[in-house]
């Protein structure tokens, strides 16, 4: 007999029992047991057991009756059965395609496949239209438990590499993980820092240790907009204003979040405001259009580019 | 220690087909007469595996297991499956913490990577597997968010609809490389984001080699009424930049300032230096764009190789200067 098919009956009799078995009950009424020595039996048992567990049965030991005597086993359908999710044809839709763009991560598909059951047409039917993968760079596991304990609210500690190549030893009060641009940063409160900051998954080196209970982020705390404000943006309070040559300003204006073209000079060029939070990396960004960008304001701006151009031409 | 190994992998086989047979008999249940071919292509197993798994059910079922206590599967002459006796099985078994919290991080991606208004199915769908499941699986929804991104391209859902469905598409596109718009026929497989962006892999017809193109430069994308046989070109996960016999090999030192540059684009031959530096390979198939990177990082990236992309670069800072009456 196949292992399959008696874990099928083992799950079939203890979601259906209404009273806990013991193992003596089971073995009785399921032939798979009944057909082997105690001891087979047994070692059978508990190997499914370990099985079914594994896999997010619940498989729960009773007490028999209120004395506390014997014990038995059973499934409580309430914990057994997923439970009902009034999801619209497209909601259930769009989570099987966000899914079915995880390249055979195996808790995504295991999950997806449990959704099916309620998929009616018009669910699978935006499935046709072949994946939408989001490109995260964190996979698996380490996603999984980091997120896992900014949830729990733990205190981590994890090598880490920072963007100009430094590594050390962190220790961080996890509060959230943040997706941005393709990225999984965690955010949390740095120990030995004393301070907030936004670790990349993707420069995390080795594993996550868990020290211990975390602290909580401070009141009104989004972890979103502290990684949003990331000295990356070109976003902020104050407004720079450049001019584009014709060809670039359509590819220019799009590349910079929130800016607002401002129509063309005398000479076609045309001239766009960008909201900037770091002045070093505007310049830096206006920089890589080369000779098809010029800084009009503000002056500290404009002669900071043109200082680094000068460097540059020696 | 073979015979331990050899246990633990039976142990996950049999794992692995009792989740799938949990999944698909609810599935059964509530769509009778599914199509076998349509069930073995959404869970993704081989028809025949499929076929082996709902023979086993026959001897499944509850107690006294006579006759009428089995779960009874028939497969008609048009290959409809009917399933009757597993209303135990009606409802799949609830997801374990790592699934829900897998699924809702990669809901949360997509849904960063489309924006709010571009998906509002699935920002609705993520609150109610939140609310549904609870905070002992979900926890507090802040400690997992999804930075939104604007909208999402235009052309994203044409893009995509030609994709799943293997259309020649004709679309007007707009290079960065040239600064200008062009018409052509592609054939494309794989919609994917990175780092942002929404991409499509296609095969350039006209061009008769494989190009990537931004979704949010494509203005029109029309159907040409011809489908095409996929390449299997790469998706997700790949590098931004297609390789070609054309590249000119660029290598760098760069200093932590200028670190960066390694890691954004798809450098090879990667050295860390003792300061903090790293020297990398930055494949291109002309100078002009790199010469324009490398100003905006200065004396912070050494060139050494190839030599005359230290003039150009000298002459990129010139003509900007210009600009600035310098």
């Amino acid at each position: 007999m196949e292992p399959l098919e008696r874990l099928l009956n083992l799950v079939g009799l203890l979601l259906e029992t209404e009273h806990p078995l013991t193992f003596e009950q089971i073995s009785e009424t399921l032939d798979a047991y009944r057909a082997q020595n105690t001891d087979t039996a047994k070692r059978m048992f508990e190997r499914d057991k370990d099985i079914l567990r594994e896999y997010g049965v619940p498989l729960e030991l009773r007490d028999m009756d209120a004395w506390g005597g014997e014990q038995g086993y059973l499934i409580p359908k309430d914990l057994y059965y997923l439970p009902e999710i009034a999801f619209t044809p497209e909601e259930l839709g769009s989570l099987l395609v966000a899914a079915q763009g995880g390249g055979g991560d195996t808790p995504v598909e295991q999950a997806a496949q449990k959704l099916l059951y309620g998929a009616d047409g018009g669910a699978l039917a935006g499935l046709s239209g072949g994946p939408l993968a989001a490109g995260s760079d964190a996979r698996g596991s380490l996603l999984l438990e980091t997120a896992q304990a900014a949830q729990d609210r733990r205190h981590v500690r994890f090598g880490y590499r920072t963007s100009q190549g430094k590594v050390s030893e962190r220790g961080v009060d996890a509060f959230a993980v943040v997706f941005r641009r393709g990225h999984w940063y965690l955010v949390g409160h740095d120990r030995e820092r004393d301070d907030i900051r936004a670790f990349r998954l993707s420069r995390f080196i080795g594993d996550l240790t868990d020290v211990g209970p975390g602290l909580d982020p401070p009141a009104k705390f989004s972890a979103a907009d502290h990684v949003e404000r990331g000295p990356w943006v070109p976003g902020g309070e104050d407004l720079a204003s450049v001019a584009f040559a014709p060809d670039v300003a359509w590819a220019a204006a799009d590349s910079f979040r929130g800016a607002s073209t401002r129509g063309p000079r005398e000479d076609g060029w045309v001239v766009v405001e960008i909201p900037m939070a770091d002045e070093q990396e505007m310049a830096g960004w206006i920089l890589g259009f080369g000779a098809d960008a010029e800084v009009l304001e503000p002056e500290d701006l404009r002669a900071g580019v043109v200082a680094r151009l000068e460097a540059v031409r020696g | 220690m073979a015979e331990k190994r050899k246990r633990t992998r039976t142990v996950a086989k049999t794992s692995e087909r009792l989740g799938r047979m949990l999944a698909i008999v609810p599935y059964l249940v509530q769509h009778q007469g599914a199509q076998m071919t349509d069930v073995a292509r959404l869970f993704d197993v081989p028809t025949d595996q499929l076929r082996r798994d709902l023979n086993l059910l026959f001897m499944s079922g509850l107690p006294p297991y006579g006759p009428g206590d089995l779960i009874d599967v028939d497969v008609d002459e048009d290959g409809g499956i009917w399933i009757t006796m597993a209303d135990h099985f009606a409802r799949p078994l609830r997801l374990t913490r790592a699934e829900a919290l897998a699924l809702y991080l990669r809901g949360t991606e997509l849904l960063s990577a489309l924006g709010r208004s571009g998906a509002p199915a699935l920002a609705s769908a993520l609150e109610k597997l939140r609310d549904t499941l609870g905070p002992d699986m979900l926890g507090d929804p802040a400690a997992i968010q999804g930075s939104a991104a604007g909208s999402p391209p235009e052309q994203l859902d044409a893009l995509r609809a030609a994709a799943g469905d293997r259309q020649r598409l004709r679309i007007e596109y707009f290079a960065a490389s040239t600064l200008a718009w062009s018409t052509r026929t592609i054939e494309p497989e794989e919609v994917f984001s990175s780092m942002g962006n929404w991409y499509v892999a296609a095969w350039d017809v006209e061009q008769d080699a494989e190009r990537l193109f931004r979704a949010d430069r494509v203005r029109r994308a029309e159907p040409t009424g011809e489908r095409f046989s996929p390449r299997g070109l790469e998706g997700a996960g790949r590098t931004l930049y297609t390789p070609s016999g054309e590249d000119r090999t660029v290598r760098l030192r760069l200093r932590p300032e200028a670190r960066w540059i390694a890691e954004y684009y798809a450098t090879t031959d990667r050295m860390e230096l003792d300061d903090g530096s790293v020297e990398a390979t930055l494949p291109a198939k002309q100078l002009e764009w790199v010469a324009k990177l490398l100003l905006r990082v200065g004396p912070h990236a050494e060139i050494l190789e190839p030599p005359e992309l230290v003039d150009m670069v000298r002459e990129q800072a010139r003509n900007a200067l210009a600009n600035y009456g310098r």
